[in-house]
């Protein structure tokens, strides 16, 4: 099916939130925190769907250089030549405010201990912290 | 008959206050025109969550086979009892009929609910709504419960609700206007969706002010839960405003430069109808189901979330055209003021001559 397009190599990358159009760029590749830990796209990839996970997404190469942003829950559709990410979150590394993710990593922390014997809450509880420890990684990678 | 004096001073108040509505206006379309904006740049996100959503559905079974049940409980309709109304009004006043109209279309579903002889909680949103139903109605009565076994290993947390009126405030969001952020909306959902699972609410409408553009704009019932057909407003009642109210909408639009027809769908906004439709055997890295389970209540928070970025558009629209009457009337005010201060002064400076004149022929 890659064939059939323009050979240019480079993927069409939309990041999409609830709020606008995030990221509208071309890459040679993308890394992609699926629920199932990270995977790559590259030009001519199997058609896929899949549920986002908190992590990076990473843009190499393309129109606008490397790029990184935070992402946390959202789908992703992987076709040949184009890949479009929905994201719940998504934020760039230098928008994320590190005091705010410790308050947050401290509420899921707290809810896990509040949580009892609900197998829901532990998951929201999990889900929370695991966002806000992928947050604070993300900001102190931006800063190394 | 007042003298100049008070006139002028009359005249310069209702100047003052025409300046004032004037401002208002601007601050309203600028306000409106940001809104619009927002609810348009929503727009691809909800698009393609739907896509999404519709795939899953036509790849997964959400019946089971054998009993025919509906596997996912935000699909299942159950005997309406308790009905929970969430009710989106503004922040302000001084928006014309918005605030009570919203008002009043709640009032008319809840009465005829409670005819019924259902059980009503209500869930207001903005300030207005809050002050409105909390004066009249008693909040909600939660009891939490904690259950210690196995020596403490365990603890089993229960939420009981003890219902002592036909009508309660199950809970009031006063900052959700401000800045309408996704996630302030998804912990909404997500706190309906879990008294909706666990049966203290049977069903959920939502009522707000549904506004697509100046011209098209209404005042809806719509029911968000259990989902009918995914990516349908499920509107179970609506009210369109009166040809007299249209036409000052648009009067103040035009009056502002602001588009009375819905903005054409954006280049970006067509790309996500296709989004997750490609003709193409796609390869699930979840399981369909695990993923449709997920993606259930971020579709919810999605139809609450354009209900409030549209209410708010409503919003400021409704104030932009009461401000702009508001402004019209004070000209009108003026206008007649001088007129009558005009004639008063006429009316002494004559006065003086006929004294005069009069005065003079006595001599």
């Amino acid at each position: 099916m890659a064939e059939t397009t323009s050979n240019s190599g480079l993927l069409a990358v939309r990041l999409v939130t609830p709020d606008r159009v995030l990221l509208d760029a071309t890459a040679e590749a993308v890394e992609l925190p699926s629920m199932s830990g990270y995977l790559e796209a590259l030009y001519g990839a199997a058609p896929l769907l899949a549920e986002l996970g908190a992590g990076e997404v990473r843009l190499h190469g393309g129109s606008s250089g490397d790029q990184k942003f935070f992402v946390a829950w959202g789908f992703v559709e992987v076709l040949p030549e184009r890949v479009t990410i929905l994201a719940e979150t998504a934020l760039h590394p230098n928008e994320i405010d590190t005091a705010e993710a410790q308050k947050e990593l401290q509420e899921g922390q707290k809810l896990w201990n509040e949580a009892g014997d609900d197998g829901e809450k532990y998951d929201e509880a999990n889900a929370i912290t695991r966002k806000a420890e992928e947050k604070i990684a993300s900001a102190q990678g931006k800063r190394s | 008959m007042a003298n100049v004096l008070d006139l002028r001073r009359r005249i310069r108040s209702v100047k003052n206050t025409r300046q004032i509505t004037k401002a208002m206006k601007m601050v309203s379309a600028a306000k409106l025109r940001r809104a619009q904006e927002r609810a348009m740049q929503a727009r691809p996100y909800a698009q393609m969550l739907i896509n999404v959503l519709e795939s899953l559905v036509r790849r997964t079974d959400i019946y089971n086979e054998q009993t025919g049940e509906i596997l996912h409980p935000l699909l299942i309709e159950r005997e309406e009892k308790n009905v929970l109304v969430v009710v989106i009004a503004g922040d302000k006043g001084f928006a014309g009929g918005f605030n009570s109209n919203v008002g009043k279309a709640a009032q008319k579903f809840i009465d005829a609910r409670v005819a019924k002889g259902q059980n009503i909680d209500l869930e207001p949103i903005g300030k207005k709504a809050i002050g409105f139903y909390k004066r009249k109605f008693p909040a909600a009565n939660y009891e939490k419960t904690e259950e210690h076994y196995d020596n403490d290993l365990a603890i089993h947390y229960d939420t009981i609700r003890h219902r002592a009126a036909q009508i309660e405030v199950a809970a009031e969001h006063p900052d959700l206007l401000v800045k309408t952020e996704f996630e302030a909306v998804s912990k909404l959902a997500h706190s309906i969706i879990e008294r909706y699972e666990r049966s203290e609410i049977d069903s959920v409408y939502l009522v707000y002010n549904e506004f697509k553009s100046v011209l098209q704009q209404r005042i809806v019932v719509e029911k968000l839960l259990p989902i009918v057909e995914l990516g349908v407003h499920n509107v179970e009642s609506s009210q369109e405003p009166t040809q007299e109210e249209r036409d000052a909408a648009v009067l103040a639009a035009q009056s502002e430069g602001i588009s009375v027809h819905v903005p054409e769908a954006s280049e970006m906004e067509e790309e996500a109808k296709k989004f997750g439709t490609a003709d193409v055997d796609y390869i699930f890295d979840q399981s369909p189901e695990r993923l449709f389970r997920h993606l259930m209540p971020r579709y919810v928070t999605t139809v609450i979330f354009h209900a409030l970025l549209e209410s708010t558009a409503a919003e400021h629209a409704a104030r932009m055209t009461a401000t702009d009457a508001a402004t019209k009337n004070a000209g009108d005010l003026i206008d007649s003021l001088s007129l009558t201060m005009n004639r008063v002064r006429q009316a002494a400076i004559t006065k003086e001559i006929i004294e005069i004149v009069s005065g003079a022929a006595a001599l």
